[in-house]
């Protein structure tokens, strides 16, 4: 299995292996996008309270728990690079962070604007919205952090640790609703109750499975590029560039 | 069939909503080819350099 790993960690074998990968994330995630838009535009009922506004909730959640999980991802894969200098660790965090940095950008909107009709307010300083606005501020220190360095390993080193630290931030989002009187609602799926209709938590769930492919499709593409560049002065790097080997 | 693009009240909060995200998913993917082409570029001006 650790054979297995560090034949695949290789950055050589990554960039070929990753490029046969892409696919397999592109094609689901646009069948599960149309059809998770079908779901959740007209298959999907409105909400007895919040009437169709609820629409906005496929969109919004599914977001943020990606603004969480990439999170993760970075802090995880830049803690690995820092452990076990694993080169393609740095680069599976350094990539991730401006992914998820989107979609925190998207989840903090789509949030606003759903914010407004239900609360009469695009935003409040409640602890939940505060938290997410946070983890935007990390991503966006992470990538300054990492753009301040001209060696990469250095720069790795240093945004991992901002990572790290960062992390405390998570459990904080994820329970500020219990934790503090909030404006913001609590979660409706819990691990063995889900407390709203069938097809809304379908709708949730195929645009959430569809933003993991996204990741995963963006995360192996920019990967192959971070990769060339870190490995510019190998030999298999050259060859890709000049012979045109990589067909793309 | 024109009803589910309405949404009552809410049309714009919610179209709004939905259109942002698809915008940001095209720019991530822009973005990523952009990143493609001109590391590509920079790589072969670099080794055309060497040579």
């Amino acid at each position: 299995m650790w054979k297995w790993i560090q034949a695949f960690a290789s950055p050589q074998n990554f960039y070929y292996t990753a490029k046969k990968i892409i696919p397999w994330f592109l094609y689901p995630f646009i069948a599960l996008t149309l059809v998770g838009l079908y779901w959740a535009l007209i298959k999907s009922p409105p909400d007895y309270q919040q009437g169709d506004s609820v629409r906005i909730m496929y969109v919004h959640v599914p977001a943020a728990w990606m603004s969480l999980f990439i999170y993760v991802v970075m802090a995880v894969a830049g803690g690995i690079g820092l452990i076990w200098q694993i080169k393609l660790a740095n680069v599976v965090a350094v990539v991730s962070a401006p992914i998820g940095a989107a979609f925190t950008f998207l989840a903090l909107v789509t949030g606003a604007v759903w914010g407004k009709p239900m609360w009469g307010t695009w935003w409040v300083w409640d602890a939940r919205l505060t938290s997410e606005l946070i983890l935007l501020f990390l991503y966006l220190a992470y990538m300054s952090l990492n753009n301040a360095f001209d060696n990469p390993k250095t720069a790795s080193k240093a945004s991992s640790v901002l990572a790290i630290v960062g992390l405390v931030n998570i459990p904080i989002i994820y329970y500020s609703v219990e934790w503090w009187n909030s404006l913001h609602q609590g979660s409706s799926i819990g691990v063995t109750k889900v407390s709203m209709h069938i097809d809304m938590f379908i709708a949730l769930l195929l645009i959430s499975f569809a933003f993991k492919f996204l990741y995963g499709v963006l995360i192996l593409m920019r990967a192959r590029d971070e990769l060339l560049v870190r490995e510019q002065n190998s030999r298999w790097v050259k060859a890709v560039v000049m012979e045109g080997k990589n067909n793309d | 069939m024109i009803d589910f693009l309405l949404f009552d009240k809410y049309v714009y909060y919610i179209w709004f909503s939905y259109l942002l995200t698809f915008g940001i998913i095209i720019i991530l993917f822009i973005r990523t080819k952009s990143i493609h082409k001109n590391t590509m570029i920079q790589l072969r001006i670099k080794y055309t350099r060497e040579k």
